[in-house]
């Protein structure tokens, strides 16, 4: 009889430890009982076995009303959020990834068949962590909301705690949050991984290009950590918006706060030129870009210098322009 | 979805209250669970023994059952009795039911004439 065996294993195998023995005895004997029922007095065959079993059900069902309740990993609650993260998420590395490659290729094109292969590789890779990452955010938001319901059900519920309705100035457009996201990682991986790559690009008619960077690179590199690290501050409150999809006084806070860390970096980044490549010009010169003497090395050279002294107050005049809609909207919820 | 199909969905869901009465009625004598399938089913309440095991379970865990392993027989079985608690909730359930039926019959029946008969 391994089939019954079977069965019972199929069963307690979804249970909780305490319980598995004592059910395996009752279902044990609920199982022999029935089938005895059904022969009346013959020798049990194997058939006669399946058709109690059938009768029976699905062992999954059964584990589930002795459980008393079905298991998630993510519930039917939370699960069309999980879809569209994941699908955002899952998006928003595989074009970061996507823009690299184009770099890369664009910038040696020797090596595309080399960098196609090391981007495929890491793109499987990147996508497997992104996705194992959001399963585990989610699934410990099931693990956690489940105890959640447990404790609202201690506190009776209120009509007060109605959630207010959706209004259209409150509102959040998926769109936006889905954007900033992208653009966040996108920034991250092009900041972390192509710093050198920002500044003014020089073609050779050979194929080969060289690029006089803005920045210096062994400076900028110290502020990276920060600089993630704001980022990724920036990809909560992007999550938040996604997840809440209306504005609050307590979102809009923390909206102006990622700004303010904004304005604090960029004053730790700007207040000293040495973040910028001081041989800037000279290497123009000498890529044959801005000859001495001429009308361009003239001009070049007065821009570069107004926009390396005034940085900070040209990221200050932004940032501080882009606080003004979340005060307003602020100052209106508040009304 | 077919018309057999829906009514037997609400058929089920009728039934599911109603076991629980059953199977407090019973056990005022100890009973094992196949036993109790059995009896009930000869008083035609038909029930499913993968619903009346972990139901029996359940009764249990509230407290309006006690149970007792009987390991003398060939096979092991568990008995179950109705308890203290058990046997005052059967009374308020009765109650209930009685009310409830008596409150349909009247809207079935439609004895102010705006019944559906």
């Amino acid at each position: 009889m391994e089939l019954i065996e079977r069965y019972i294993y199929a069963v307690t195998l979804k249970l909780h430890e305490k319980q598995r023995s004592e059910i395996e005895q009752e279902l044990r004997g609920l199982i022999e009982d029935m089938l005895e029922d059904h022969l009346q007095g013959r020798e049990a065959t194997q058939k006669d076995v399946e058709e109690v079993l059938a009768a029976l059900g699905e062992p999954g069902e059964l584990a589930d009303k002795y459980r008393g309740y079905k298991r998630y990993l993510i519930g039917p609650e939370l699960f069309p959020l999980y879809l569209t993260v994941m699908k955002v998420v899952l998006a928003s590395v595989g074009i970061a990834m996507l823009v690299v490659f184009c770099i890369e290729a664009f910038l040696d094109h020797t090596q595309v068949l080399h960098s196609f292969v090391d981007t495929l590789v890491t793109l499987i890779s990147a996508c497997f962590q992104a996705f194992a990452w959001v399963t585990i955010a989610f699934g410990f938001a099931e693990f956690a909301g489940g105890r959640k319901d447990l404790l609202r059900k201690q506190n009776a519920w209120k009509p007060a705690d109605l959630p207010l309705l959706p209004d259209h100035r409150s509102q959040i457009k998926r769109s936006d949050p889905i954007a900033s996201i992208v653009f966040t990682i996108l920034f991250a991986v092009l900041l972390t991984f192509a710093i050198d790559m920002f500044g003014v690009w020089r073609f050779q008619s050979e194929g080969a290009r060289s690029v006089v960077p803005f920045f210096n690179e062994a400076v900028f590199r110290s502020f990276l950590p920060y600089i993630i690290a704001l980022l990724g501050l920036t990809l909560i409150k992007d999550s938040i918006k996604l997840i809440t999809g209306k504005w609050t006084i307590k979102l809009l806070s923390f909206d102006l706060l990622i700004t303010a860390l904004h304005l604090v970096l960029a004053l730790f980044m700007f207040s000293d030129t040495a973040i910028w490549n001081a041989d800037f010009m000279a290497q123009m010169t000498q890529a044959g870009l801005t000859p001495i003497g001429s009308e361009e090395h003239q001009f070049v050279s007065e821009f570069w210098n107004f926009a390396t002294a005034n940085m900070l107050y040209i990221m200050a005049l932004i940032l501080v322009f882009g606080m003004v809609s979340p005060v307003i909207r602020m100052y209106r919820l508040k009304k | 979805m077919d018309i057999h199909e829906t009514i037997n969905g609400l058929i089920q869901e009728l039934r599911r209250g109603t076991i629980i009465i059953g199977v407090l009625s019973q056990l005022t004598e100890p009973q094992y669970g196949y036993s109790l399938v059995s009896v009930l089913e000869q008083k035609g309440i038909a029930v499913d023994p993968g619903t009346l095991y972990p139901l029996l379970r359940r009764l249990e865990k509230q407290g309006l059952l006690e149970s007792k392993w009987d390991t003398n027989e060939s096979r092991p079985r568990k008995y179950y009795l109705i308890s203290e608690d058990g046997a005052q909730v059967y009374m308020q359930l009765c109650q209930e039911w009685s009310a409830m039926k008596a409150s349909l019959d009247s809207l079935i029946k439609g004895d102010d004439d705006h019944g559906a008969n």
